[in-house]
């Protein structure tokens, strides 16, 4: 049955009326028309539909939307917003920069299809948090090796995606 | 610029046709309108189609010289809306960044067609720029008073005799009558297509005449790395995808699908009312489905149901370990096409070479597989009208499906494109997605449905990319050079495209003609006789009232699978010369741009010229030995050149590709950084394709439905790669990323000869199959 659960989301709170075992996947594109994430696999297999919790990648596809609760939800749309306060950008700066990953993802050039790219930045933001300076090989293991699964691109983008993590790494250190 | 000029839901772009603007220009050539947006649904006003003989269909130049370019062809994520709009700009001399695209609606497009890759997609546009482009020219003259001959135009700007004029002002108000000449019609239903898919006109309207063209020499925005349009708003979550769209009252939906490949409906189960109050039970035939407002309740509800419904016992497949089996048994009659030298030419060669050599290679069943399940959304009204959203490559193809499977006129029905997962040629006919499943839905509910397939029904229900067998044969001379090649390729049907909801439904579809063909672009002009023959059976486990595997082409479809043979026999035959295979290869041709890219991508990859396999070769032990193989393709005026370097585990077959050297020479490359990627890329499919992708089934339907069953390459598995290009400016335009994949499978099976002194003549090279064949 439906209940009035309150989420933050890119900063914001919001109050959605869903199954609290709703997948927060569902609640974010559905109800909050946030539609970064998107549905893959559907069962932590892919990657395509990752969000951040407190910092942290999540599957928001097995993720229930009540374990959100009191949490802060990132989507690659809540991105640039977190760069800017981390940053302290004025106003107007913040209106048109974008989060460095994000702008090593135009820059490099790596969206082919761009399906599985939501997750990919996603998975890209939280190593770059943990490590700001990775190598290839560490690129590799974070992409394929951390649970619950490889981010898989389909397309074959996995060189791009290398070349654009370490490519924002220089920018965050700038 | 974006590659979408329309989102859902948002008013067109300012200036953008609509009927009424439409039918006021009255065949107008140049407009510049600024009627507001009337509809952002499609058949809002009934207008289900443009004229392609009108300019105004195609192109349209507004008073801020900016441009909207329309074209049937769609992004199939290889950047082809980047490179349209280089080209467009090209023969229009006005910067890429000014152009807008249309692609692949069918009552917003004129000219319907494949977007099978660049070369099929480019002709229309860039001939409709160059008309134009004339056209412009000789407005300026009339307007400034100067010969066209002392005009020049840059960034949309034309000037002479010290005056200029932008294009944006020379169209204000006019109102000239330039037709475009075209051929062809839309697709439609055509039993009796020679193509075997039951389709006829998939190419769609072809511009016509030879309008000049700009030199390669004066191309200044052709060759640069122009930034491919989508990508911004796909990063920051802008794009509105087809998995985004949603209509007033719309219902979601998901399929029960059959126990079986071919079991049909004994009783649909029930529903706990309590338990899903907004659900409902939607079936016709063997097509069975819940809907529900909520997605999630439609979810937990299909899942309620599906353990309820009942559904008669089939067994009607092979089973995949029995595919060559099952290919072998089919009695075979004549070859559906046959290429090369006669029959007899090439037996008396093969009869009195030095010595044969003979190999059968076999493909397994792959799939397009793409990571996000495919998804539609139709609205059928009670008018009659049909709109269907979804991501296709051939929208005109599935109008005319799904008008067939309605049995109403394919002026009733509007396909709209939206971004979607990429999808490798799966859409190439027509379908091959939710499509069929939402019309139906939608047309029994009277409401808007969406149908989201999960990835387990997508990797067993969608079309799939058929096994093939192939036996070669060469002869060779006393020196060790190739006399003779025969080949025949022997393969389920592979333009199967039936919509799967209509053949569930026992609807209308198309009725597909098994049969194949010899995809091969002969590299090796030395070699004089040769024989190819291509054999072409029905989907396995396919009749009547069962989609089974319904074969459908799959990126570098047919020559994939026929190069890996032909390859595979040039790397046995060099070995068996003990010549390098490098030089194997320049021995046997005399086409200087497969010398030019062999060469040069040799080089880079640092190749040592020795025979194969390496002198310290091993099959067996625990330490790891290493190895290098080559291979080439000729396709769709491009050369493709693969180097492959690998380290082996005998004792478990366990191979890590640890460097990939991949070279293209495409003709005039039109965006060299984008074209790397897409050779970077490729390589990543064609490793994947190599090391771990197949489809498997058992008797009753196919088993690889997950991500941990239907492998694909990882970022981890992912080598260090290196790219060759080479652009040339006297060669026109070649295929520039489609055969990257096909170019990895025979490097790496040779790489893992050079390793171990072991042929692998099939893939996937899984380490149980590569470790039980070097057992021996
Ligand atoms: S959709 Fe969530 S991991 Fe694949
Ligand atoms: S870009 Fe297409 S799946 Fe990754």
């Amino acid at each position: 049955m439906a209940s009035e659960l309150t989420l933050t989301v890119n900063g914001a709170k919001q109050v959605v009326s869903s199954a609290p075992e709703t997948p927060l996947l569902f609640v974010l594109r559905n109800e909050l028309k946030l539609t970064g994430p998107r549905l893959g696999c559907g069962m932590a297999q892919c990657g395509a539909c990752s969000v951040l919790l407190d910092g942290e990648e999540v599957r928001s596809c097995v993720t229930p939307a009540s374990y959100a609760v009191g949490k802060k939800v990132t989507t690659i749309e809540g991105l640039p917003a977190i760069w800017a306060a981390e940053k302290k950008l004025s106003d107007a700066d913040a209106a048109r920069t974008l989060h460095p990953v994000q702008q090593a993802w135009i820059d490099e050039q790596v969206p082919q299809c761009g399906y599985c790219q939501s997750g990919m930045m996603i998975a890209a933001v939280e190593l770059l948090a943990k490590n700001a300076n990775p190598t290839v090989a560490q690129i590799k293991d974070a992409f394929t090796n951390k649970a619950p699964s490889p981010h898989l691109c389909r397309c074959g983008t996995y060189a791009a995606i290398i070349d654009a993590v370490q490519r924002a790494a220089q920018s965050m250190k700038g | 610029m974006s590659a979408r000029a329309q989102t859902l839901g948002a008013p067109l772009l300012p200036g953008t046709i609509t009927r009424r603007g439409f039918v006021k220009m009255g065949g107008a050539l140049f407009v510049s309108l600024s009627v507001p947006a009337e509809f952002t649904y499609a058949n809002g006003e009934g207008q289900t189609s443009l004229d392609p003989s009108l300019l105004a269909s195609w192109l349209e130049i507004r008073s801020d010289n900016t441009i909207v370019a329309r074209t049937g062809r769609t992004e199939t994520g290889t950047g082809m809306s980047g490179y349209y709009a280089q080209v467009i700009a090209e023969e229009l001399s006005v910067r890429p960044e000014t152009i807008s695209l249309i692609l692949g609606d069918t009552d917003r497009t004129p000219d319907g067609g494949y977007s099978a890759g660049f070369l099929f997609g480019m002709e229309n546009v860039r001939k409709v720029a160059a008309y134009t482009y004339h056209a412009l020219q000789d407005l300026a003259a009339k307007q400034l008073g100067v010969p066209a001959g002392n005009l020049s135009v840059t960034d949309g700007v034309v000037s002479g005799g010290g005056k200029s004029v932008s294009y944006g002002q020379l169209v204000e108000g006019q109102n000239l009558d330039l037709k475009i000449p075209v051929s062809g019609g839309y697709a439609k239903i055509d039993p009796a297509s020679p193509d075997g898919n039951g389709l006829a006109g998939l190419d769609g309207f072809t511009v016509t005449g030879e309008p000049k063209t700009k030199a390669v020499s004066q191309y200044k925005v052709i060759g640069t790395s122009y930034p491919v349009p989508g990508i911004p708003d796909k990063v920051t979550g802008k794009t509105q995808w087809s998995c985004d769209v949603t209509l007033p009252g719309m219902l979601h939906a998901r399929m029960i699908r059959p126990a079986t490949m071919g079991s049909s409906l004994i009783s649909v189960g029930t529903l706990d009312k309590k338990q899903f109050p907004t659900a409902g039970i939607v079936s016709k035939a063997n097509l069975v489905a819940v809907v529900s407002p909520n997605e999630w309740e439609a979810i937990n509800a299909a899942r309620s149901l599906a353990s309820t419904t009942k559904w008669t016992d089939w067994a009607g497949l092979p089973g995949s370990d029995n595919v060559t089996k099952t290919i072998r048994a089919y009695p075979w009659g004549a070859p559906t096409e046959s290429r090369g030298a006669k029959g007899p030419e090439v037996r008396a060669a093969l009869a009195s070479a030095a010595k044969t050599i003979s190999a059968t290679y076999e493909v397994p069943y792959v799939r397009h597989a793409p990571i996000g399940p495919f998804l539609a959304v139709a609205d059928v009204r009670s008018d009659g009208s049909v709109t269907v959203w979804t991501h296709s490559s051939q929208s005109q193809g599935l109008r005319a499906q799904i008008a067939n499977t309605l049995s109403i006129s394919p002026e009733k029905v509007v396909v709209r494109w939206l971004d979607h997962s990429g999808q490798y040629g799966r859409t190439t006919f027509g379908g091959d997605g939710a499509e069929a499943d939402a019309v139906i839905l939608s047309k029994l509910t009277g409401k808007p449905v969406r149908v989201q397939w999960t990835l387990q029904e997508d990797l067993a229900w969608s079309s799939v990319s058929p096994a093939y067998v192939i036996d070669v044969k060469a002869g060779v001379d006393t020196s060790g050079r190739l006399s003779a090649i025969q080949s025949a390729s022997y393969t389920p049907h592979q333009s199967d495209a039936r919509l799967l909801g209509a053949v569930l439904a026992g609807m209308p579809c198309v009725t597909p003609k098994a049969g194949s063909w010899v995809a091969t672009e002969w590299p090796y002009d030395k070699i004089q006789n040769r024989l190819e023959e291509a054999y072409g059976m029905p989907s396995i486990g396919s009749d009547a009232t069962s989609s089974g595997l319904r074969g459908n082409i799959m990126r570098t479809p047919g020559q994939r699978q026929q190069n890996f043979a032909l390859e595979g026999l040039m790397n046995e035959a060099a070995a068996s010369a003990r010549v390098d295979p490098v030089q194997f290869r320049l021995d046997h041709t005399t086409d200087q741009r497969l010398l030019d890219i062999l060469n040069k991508t040799a080089k880079a990859a640092g190749w040592e010229a020795r025979p194969s396999p390496h002198r310290s070769a091993r099959k067996t032990g625990n330490a790891a030995v290493t190895g290098r193989g080559v291979c080439i393709m000729v396709r769709s005026n491009a050369y493709w050149v693969g180097i492959a370097e690998v380290s082996v585990v005998p004792a478990t077959g366990a191979i890590q590709v640890t460097r990939f050297t991949i070279g293209a020479d495409c003709g005039k490359v039109i965006n060299p950084r984008q074209l790397d990627r897409c050779m970077k890329s490729g390589v990543a499919m064609g490793l994947s394709e190599a090391l771990k992708e197949e489809v498997t089934f058992d008797e009753e339907k196919v088993t690889s439905t997950n991500w941990s069953r239907y492998k694909i390459l990882t970022m981890a598995e992912l080598p260090e790669i290196k790219v060759v290009q080479i652009s040339r400016d006297d060669k026109g335009f070649g295929g520039g990323s489609e055969a990257a994949n096909a170019v990895v499978p025979p490097a790496v099976v040779a790489a893992l000869f050079d390793a171990t002194g072991v042929h692998a003549r099939r893939l996937p090279l899984a380490p149980p199959f590569v470790a039980g064949l070097l057992r021996g």
